[in-house]
């Protein structure tokens, strides 16, 4: 059988532990603790506060600050939080349950942007009772916060500080934003600053320039700040004011404009052609003009010369089809038709190694020593021994260097058939020199010695044309031509302006 | 003050370390408002527990303000009160917590008043 003794004695120890509770009420009562009381009734427990008029009051406050956006949290001397609202909850990721009471540091971490910036807050706390700022608050879960600030230290009537009042928001975005913008606003402006063709921003309203990058100012010589605020006639852009207010009317109706060759003269005189490219665009609900100018007077000149180049090739064209037609026309009335095809192509490639020469040097002219072993290539282990070739370095124009070329082929050929290099021992000594009088003149001579025996033609052959009536003419000089016993002589005369290339 | 929104309280637990042997404290605390009597209670019963049950414990403070339903069934008769749910037997301290050693008492962390105990926090 049990005692009944336990049962009485926790029955006990609770009716006294509810007698302790009921004394604790009726004392906190007493001492003012207690903001309201609960009355059970048959809808629920009602609230029936004791501070009247100041419990209303921070009713009203409460609710207000419950529905700003900005987070808002109250602390204590010891930093523990007494009060934050649902923006901070929800900024900081914690119910008021969990939060209130605790320490601000475990709510959330802090971090501030510069050195500095944290004794400056305590210090302008410290001494003014505000501070208001920007740094960054660590949430509970690592994430970091771009916070703006504001906090005010809370007193009591008698002036004693009882803690802080923080208002914060959340800039994470904005400063997201604005690091883009930045980041954006750095490339673009590198490229602006960097770009090799020149661009000028223009305000649509007033057609005046409101930015230029520096190569405007390579390209023009106008330094930033004297094409800031003219409009493009008074930089030499355009011919005078009409023209840049028909430029920006022409442009408000198309949005792009492109002037193709625009003459222009730079500050220091030297003549430009450049190309504009002009855009209206929106710039954040703001119309602005971009012209991106272009300096095209290298292109111009290149296409100059192309051009030049194309016609000088074509004439050329012409005037060496024109000899060797000639040349294939004479070819065939002396000789023997039978080798006719061989000594036309024997010929056209005598020609052929003297437009090898000339496209070489550029068409500009070519060393007479060149032109020689260029027609000798056939006897080139000879030059030194059997063929001597002397004369001082000089440079033959176009038409000359062809005249010499096929008379020297000629001359080659004909000595390698009947002259002096169709034996073993003879020789051909091939000079030229400018003399030194008044009227300076070029001669060049090619004399053979120790061939067979030489006789004068019978005939009048293309050879003889070539090396006399076709070098004259070349040269607008004389040819004069000695059948020697001992070897042909051959001398070509011609002032010195008809056979040289004029040196650039 | 309103009924959170945000995680439970438990969330705060997590980088508290629990000691293996004690038992784990349940709390609620019933407030109206952001009333000097509520945030001092608040304040007080949070330094009580991070000192003498740190790690050990799950505080929820509950205002009733707004809506006094959240009382229901806990016979709450005035606020602020604490409510300690667990461990067993279940006790209630009403008022502002400043009362230090009678709500260590009343939390068995003490076993008799001691005189010359700290000041409250007010």
């Amino acid at each position: 059988m049990s005692s009944p003794a336990p049962t009485l004695l926790e029955e006990n120890g609770d009716l006294r532990a509810r007698l302790d509770e009921a004394e604790d009420a009726l004392g906190a009562i007493r001492r003012g603790e207690v903001d309201a009381l609960l009355v059970e009734s048959a809808d629920g427990p009602q609230l029936y506060t004791l501070q009247g008029q100041e419990a209303e009051t921070n009713r009203f406050r409460g609710e207000m600050l419950a529905q700003v956006s900005d987070a808002v949290i109250a602390v204590d001397t010891d930093e523990r939080v007494i009060y934050l609202n649902a923006a901070a909850e929800q900024l900081y990721g914690f119910a008021a349950s969990g939060a209130l009471g605790r320490t601000l540091a475990m709510i959330r971490g802090a971090r501030w942007l510069h050195p500095g910036d944290e004794a400056a807050a305590k210090a302008a706390l410290r001494d003014r009772g505000e501070w208001r700022g920007e740094n960054i608050h660590v949430r509970h879960d690592g994430t970091e916060l771009n916070v703006e600030s504001g906090i005010t230290v809370l007193r009591a009537i008698s002036g004693r500080p009882t803690g802080m009042l923080a208002v914060v928001r959340d800039v994470t975005e904005r400063k997201r934003h604005e690091n883009q913008v930045l980041v954006s606003e750095i490339r673009y402006r590198r490229l602006f600053e960097a770009a090799h063709d020149g661009i000028l921003i223009l305000d649509p309203g007033t057609g005046r320039i409101v930015d230029a990058n520096p190569f405007m100012t390579r390209m023009l010589g106008f330094p930033h700040s004297d094409m800031v605020g003219k409009e493009l006639w008074e930089i030499g852009l355009l011919d005078d004011d009409a023209a840049s207010r028909e430029m920006v009317s022409r442009l408000k109706q198309a949005n792009e404009l492109r002037y193709e060759n625009l003459p222009l003269e730079t500050r220091d005189g030297r003549h430009r052609n450049l190309e504009i490219v002009a855009n209206l665009y929106d710039e954040d609900g703001r119309p602005v003009i971009q012209c991106s100018i272009r300096d095209i007077t290298e292109r111009m000149r290149t296409e100059e010369h192309v051009k030049l180049l194309m016609a000088e090739v074509n004439h050329r064209a012409k005037n060496l089809l024109a000899v060797v037609q000639a040349v294939a026309h004479q070819t065939a009335k002396h000789g023997d038709p039978a080798s006719f095809a061989a000594r036309l192509s024997d010929r056209i490639e005598g020609l052929a190694a003297s437009q090898d020469l000339l496209v070489k040097n550029q068409w500009q002219g070519i060393e007479v020593a060149d032109v020689v072993e260029a027609q000798l290539a056939h006897f080139k282990d000879l030059i030194g021994t059997r063929v001597l070739i002397e004369g001082p370095r000089a440079r033959l124009a176009m038409a000359a260097a062809q005249g010499i070329g096929m008379a020297l082929h000629e001359l080659v050929t004909n000595a390698a058939k009947y002259g002096a290099l169709s034996n073993l021992v003879g020789k051909v000594r091939i000079a030229w020199h400018i003399s030194s009088t008044a009227h300076p003149a070029f001669s060049m001579s090619w004399l053979e010695d120790g061939g067979p025996k030489v006789a004068p033609p019978t005939r009048n052959g293309f050879g003889q044309i070539v090396i006399g009536r076709m070098a004259e003419a070349a040269v607008e000089g004389v040819a004069e031509i000695v059948y020697r016993e001992r070897g042909l002589s051959w001398i070509l005369s011609a002032p010195v302006e008809n056979m040289l290339a004029m040196v650039v | 003050m309103r009924r959170p929104l945000g995680p439970p309280a438990e969330a705060l637990l997590i980088d508290e370390a629990p000691a293996p042997d004690a038992p784990c404290y349940v709390l609620r605390l019933y407030i109206t408002g952001s009333t000097p009597h509520s945030t001092r209670a608040i304040s007080n019963i949070r330094k009580i527990c991070e000192e003498h049950l740190h790690g050990r414990y799950e505080l929820e403070v509950v205002d009733i303000s707004q809506h006094p339903s959240l009382a229901a069934g806990e016979q709450i008769i005035a606020a602020p009160t604490l409510i300690k749910k667990l461990p067993l037997p279940l006790r209630r301290f009403i008022g502002d917590m400043s009362q230090t050693d009678r709500i260590l008492l009343g939390l068995d962390l003490r076993k008799s008043p001691e005189p010359a105990s700290p000041a409250p926090h007010r």
